[in-house]
């Protein structure tokens, strides 16, 4: 079967096509699927079909999706690696820049594409996108650097036989996960399918575009018996550089062109395989390798992948960037540590420093819309559980993360890309840490690399920077979707006095707000009167009760009371004196002389 | 410590030598009293002292032989046998171990009555023995009794004691057996022979007190663990294997079910905290079960207590004078008749026997 293919259309074609508008009308509802051949299962489906279509616009259109929430559940979608200049409100999480659309609502999506590159869009309402709601959203560049023949997609995922919301509810987010465990998936996809032939030519240059749109696992990628050049990373162009394998994780995209071989005998396998140091368990039935195959002759035999020794991916810190920039001077520093601790219902959760996310009643947007203009600068009004930061336009904004878990997280941030400034190893134990310490750097590339999606080495730390010019509120968090419903996230209000001169909310985003019966207006606890009055905001569960309590201290004193009570009845028992034995004694006797009671016996 | 020294083991090996040595003791001051015409004969007497030594003797060892091979023969056949139900059996076993030691232990503090009971018993048997000894088997009996006597009644109270013990300590590690069984053994004899020497009744009767005190602790202690293994069975079930990754940490026990959590002096694992464990069932990580456990032991202790105070100062136990009065009267009406039995045998015999023996020496 053919790959995906997005015809480029001759190469010689000149003349940029104008600007124009492509709608996607889209029905969102529950099908039935089966992409692994092992588990028919529900899925979030657009239209009637699944998987969802993929998205294709050119520089400059405006893209339109009006989407038609016919889900028993509510639903959004955000469009990944979109910046979203001057149109935040169509960035899609739910209670940052939007209330949940409602089942049976409408919402449209409507703005300006003005960049280029490989981007995927998916569902930003909790969990639902691992149910399937995802796919890819291509933006061609009428004035590509490259030559090549073809212009092909390649998605990756994980994939999961269980619905997304009942593992966070049964299985994930309670007390009987006390190390936060995550699920484990069931299988890999290509493309949403498995054994993929993908029929090439030979002597034939490809543009392929791998997009990563699973929800927990990074995966490598390689081609056996081929290389390929790196073009792209998340929507920027870099220098083209050689490479044999890739490791992308969730929500990451690679462009690569790949050169086929002169010969037709022979059919070559490729590869994904799960990064299992993400997995806590690997059970037997657990497919980690996904297979598929450059087609050269269809007729031929299709091999089984060979076994590697180890996975030696390029580290996408050294690519350069076409459009060469160097490291920004930081304004402001945004400092925090991801911790993964428990709470008091017994429950792991995702801290940046002692700070969880909790989703406000009113989404962030709105709050910057509806409060008073010298109000919406301080980030108190924000909420306390939403790891608010407020930034000033203009500024270069510098985020440092220390990995205080010894887990592999891939961070984006919405809204967009960032300088990659600095990126440490993993520690060499469990117990060690690397911390940034910024009179001591590490590396720093001389012209940075550039991305919205970058993952934190096991107990090591990043520093990214960006330029605060696009106001809006952008969503700051890890793209492990389980991390996510942990609360690993935080809310950057960039420039809110701008945020209310150029943004505009339209009135089917309200709609969906009222129809939901969510609130609109006001501080992060829907307080519309004060909005440095926060009390009904939503927090954290409490923490964990250390140490003695009330209910402990009661306890042990009464325990302690009834022990020496017991050892005092006791002590009465053994002093009391023993009328009946002698007595007993006596009555069984009778008459059989004892020596010592009376007397010789004859 | 509590690795070497298994504390329930000493209390029950305490109590079972205490009783063998007061049969001893007992039997020893019958003798000195002249029985077995010991009075006329210093001899006679010496022998029939060192019978009850030798037959004392012969029943420990053999005992310690038994107690040898069982104890080796469990610890051989290996114990990992339990698995993921292995809090399940610590609980079980806990409670097995608290009913054997909470029933003997009141016992202890009427050593009076049981070495009244002892007496009884001895003499019955010497009767008995006496009276049907015919033939070489029975001359032999007759011949030896004094230290027949000892040896069978040392070796009962020693197999108890085995089986009692393999009771409380089925998971206790080889080694915290020797020191406790010493122990015990030297403070059982200590009190047998105060006993016999006739010592200050008072100063043993609160010894014994205390000694009783903690084996209740002891008890109450065991007994809290037990409801504690089992809630931590379900929780180590609910969860999975994860559990154990915890050590004393978040998610090593049920937020549900916490009355009380340190996360640290955990009493399975840490040092010091154990010997509070053993003593007094300590536990960092207390559930609603341990506590409520603990608490309702003690207030069975206390009835139980009262129970047998009214008992003994009555006669009977409360709501029950009338059908105590018919029990009882039944009990003493059958050895009554025992007796009379006895004593009638005894007249036949005497009949048999040459009739110018006034004095036969059966008495």
């Amino acid at each position: 079967m053919r790959l995906s293919t997005i015809l480029l259309g001759a190469a010689t074609a000149a003349a940029s096509v104008a600007a124009k508008t492509v709608q996607y009308d889209w029905v969102v509802s529950t099908v039935t699927a089966n992409p692994d051949d092992l588990y028919e299962r529900d899925v979030v489906g657009v239209n009637g079909a699944w998987p969802p279509p993929p998205i294709v616009v050119e520089k400059g259109d405006r893209l339109i999706v009006n989407m038609t929430n016919k889900l028993d559940q509510p639903a959004s979608i955000h469009f990944h690696g979109m910046y979203q200049n001057g149109t935040n409100e169509m960035d899609g999480p739910v209670f940052v820049t939007q209330c949940p659309v409602p089942s049976g609502s409408n919402f449209i999506y409507n703005f300006t594409v003005d960049q280029v590159g490989s981007y995927w869009y998916h569902s930003h309402y909790k969990a639902q996108y691992v149910n399937g709601f995802r796919g890819p959203l291509i933006v061609k560049d009428p004035d590509e650097p490259w030559d090549y023949d073809e212009d092909v997609y390649l998605t990756l995922s994980d994939w999961y036989h269980d619905d997304a919301f009942y593992l966070v509810k049964n299985e994930f987010l309670t007390l009987r996960n006390p190390t936060g465990a995550e699920p484990i998936p069931d299988a890999g996809l290509m493309n949403d399918t498995q054994n993929v032939k993908w029929k090439v030519e030979p002597n034939t240059t490809y543009k392929l575009r791998i997009i990563n749109i699973g929800g927990f696992v990074s995966q490598y990628i390689w081609f056996e018996g081929h290389d390929f050049e790196i073009v792209e990373v998340d929507g920027i162009y870099v220098e083209n550089q050689k490479a044999s394998m890739l490791y992308v994780t969730v929500a990451q995209r690679y462009t690569i062109l790949l050169t086929t071989k002169n010969t037709t005998d022979e059919n070559f396998p490729f590869m994904i395989s799960f990064d299992l140091n993400m997995l806590d368990n690997l059970p037997d039935t657990l497919q980690y390798n996904t297979t598929g195959w450059l087609t050269y002759d269809e007729d031929a035999d299709f091999p089984d992948a060979a076994v590697i020794d180890e996975f030696d991916f390029y580290d996408d810190f050294y690519l350069v960037p076409l459009e060469k920039e160097e490291p920004w001077e930081a304004d402001t520093t945004i400092t925090a540590t991801v911790i993964m601790d428990n709470l008091g219902d017994g429950a792991n959760y995702a801290f940046f420093s002692n700070e969880t996310y909790v989703a406000p009643k009113v989404p962030t947007l709105m709050t910057v819309m509806s409060a008073p203009e010298n109000e919406s600068t301080n980030a108190w009004i924000y909420g306390s559980n939403t790891n608010a930061h407020v930034l000033e336009y203009g500024d270069v904004v510098e985020i440092v993360l220390n990995n205080g878990d010894t887990g592999t997280h891939p961070f984006h941030l919405h809204g967009h890309a960032f300088q990659v400034i600095e990126r440490s190893n993993a520690s060499d134990s469990d117990d060690d840490f690397i911390t940034y310490d910024a009179s001591n750097p590490g590396i720093i590339n001389e012209y940075p690399m550039r991305r919205d999606t970058l993952y934190l080495r096991p107990n090591g730390y990043f520093v990214i920077r960006f330029k605060a010019n696009n106001p809006g509120v952008w969503f700051f968090h890890c793209h492990i979707e389980w991390h996510l419903e942990q609360g690993l996230a935080m809310t950057l209000i960039e420039a809110p006095t701008e945020i209310r001169e150029r943004i505009t909310i339209p009135d089917d985003h309200w709609a969906a707000c009222k129809a939901g019966g969510y609130s609109y207006e006001g501080n992060a606890a829907a307080n519309t009167e004060n909005y440095f009055d926060l009390t009904g905001e939503a927090v954290q569960p409490d923490p964990l009760p250390a140490g003695f309590t009330a209910r402990g201290i009661v306890a042990m004193v009464f325990s302690c009371v009834s022990a020496f009570l017991g050892m005092g009845f006791i002590t009465w028992y053994g002093m009391s004196e023993l009328k009946t034995t002698e007595h007993e004694v006596a009555q069984v006797m009778g008459e059989i002389p004892l020596d010592d009671e009376s007397g010789e016996s004859k | 410590m509590a690795q070497v020294f298994e504390v329930s083991v000493f209390f029950i090996v305490f109590r079972e030598t205490l009783e063998a040595s007061i049969i001893i003791s007992v039997l020893l001051a019958f003798l000195k009293q002249g029985i077995g015409r010991s009075m006329d004969d210093p001899v006679i007497y010496k022998r029939l002292v060192k019978h009850v030594w030798v037959g004392s003797a012969i029943g420990f060892l053999v005992c310690l032989c038994i107690g040898g091979a069982f104890i080796g023969a469990w610890y051989s056949l290996g114990r990992d046998v339990w698995g993921s139900s292995e809090d399940l059996w610590e609980g079980i076993f806990s409670i097995i171990a608290t009913v054997i030691i909470s029933i003997m232990g009141l016992a202890m503090l009427r050593l009076n009555k049981l070495k009244e009971k002892w007496r009884v018993k001895i003499a019955a048997a010497m009767e008995e023995r006496n009276r049907r000894g015919r033939g070489m088997f029975g001359r032999f009996t007759r011949k030896y009794a004094m230290a027949i006597l000892p040896l069978i009644t040392v070796l009962r109270e020693g197999v108890e004691a085995i089986v009692f013990v393999g009771g409380v300590s089925l998971t206790a590690p080889a080694k915290a057996f020797p020191l406790p069984v010493i122990c015990g053994m030297l403070a059982g004899s200590a009190i047998g022979y105060l006993m016999y020497k006739g010592g200050d009744f008072v100063k043993i009767q609160y010894f014994l007190i205390i000694a009783t005190c903690f084996l209740y602790l002891v008890g109450a202690g065991l007994f809290s663990k037990a409801c504690w293994y089992f809630q931590n069975h379900n929780w180590v079930s609910f969860v999975g294997s994860d559990v154990s990754e915890e050590g004393s940490g978040a998610g090593s026990y049920d937020v549900r079910q916490s009355v009380w959590h340190v996360n640290c002096c955990n009493g399975e694992t840490d040092g010091g905290w154990m010997i509070f464990n053993a003593l007094f069932g300590w536990q960092n990580s207390a559930t609603y079960g341990s506590v409520i456990g603990y608490n309702c032991y003690w207030i069975a202790v206390m009835v139980s207590v009262a129970l047998m105070l009214y008992k003994e100062k009555k006669g009977y136990f409360p709501f029950l004078k009338s059908w105590t009065e018919k029990h009882e009267a039944k009990k003493i009406a059958k050895r009554r008749a025992r007796m009379e039995r006895i004593r009638a045998e005894m007249e036949e015999e005497e009949d048999r026997v040459e009739p110018k023996n006034v004095e036969s020496d059966s008495v």
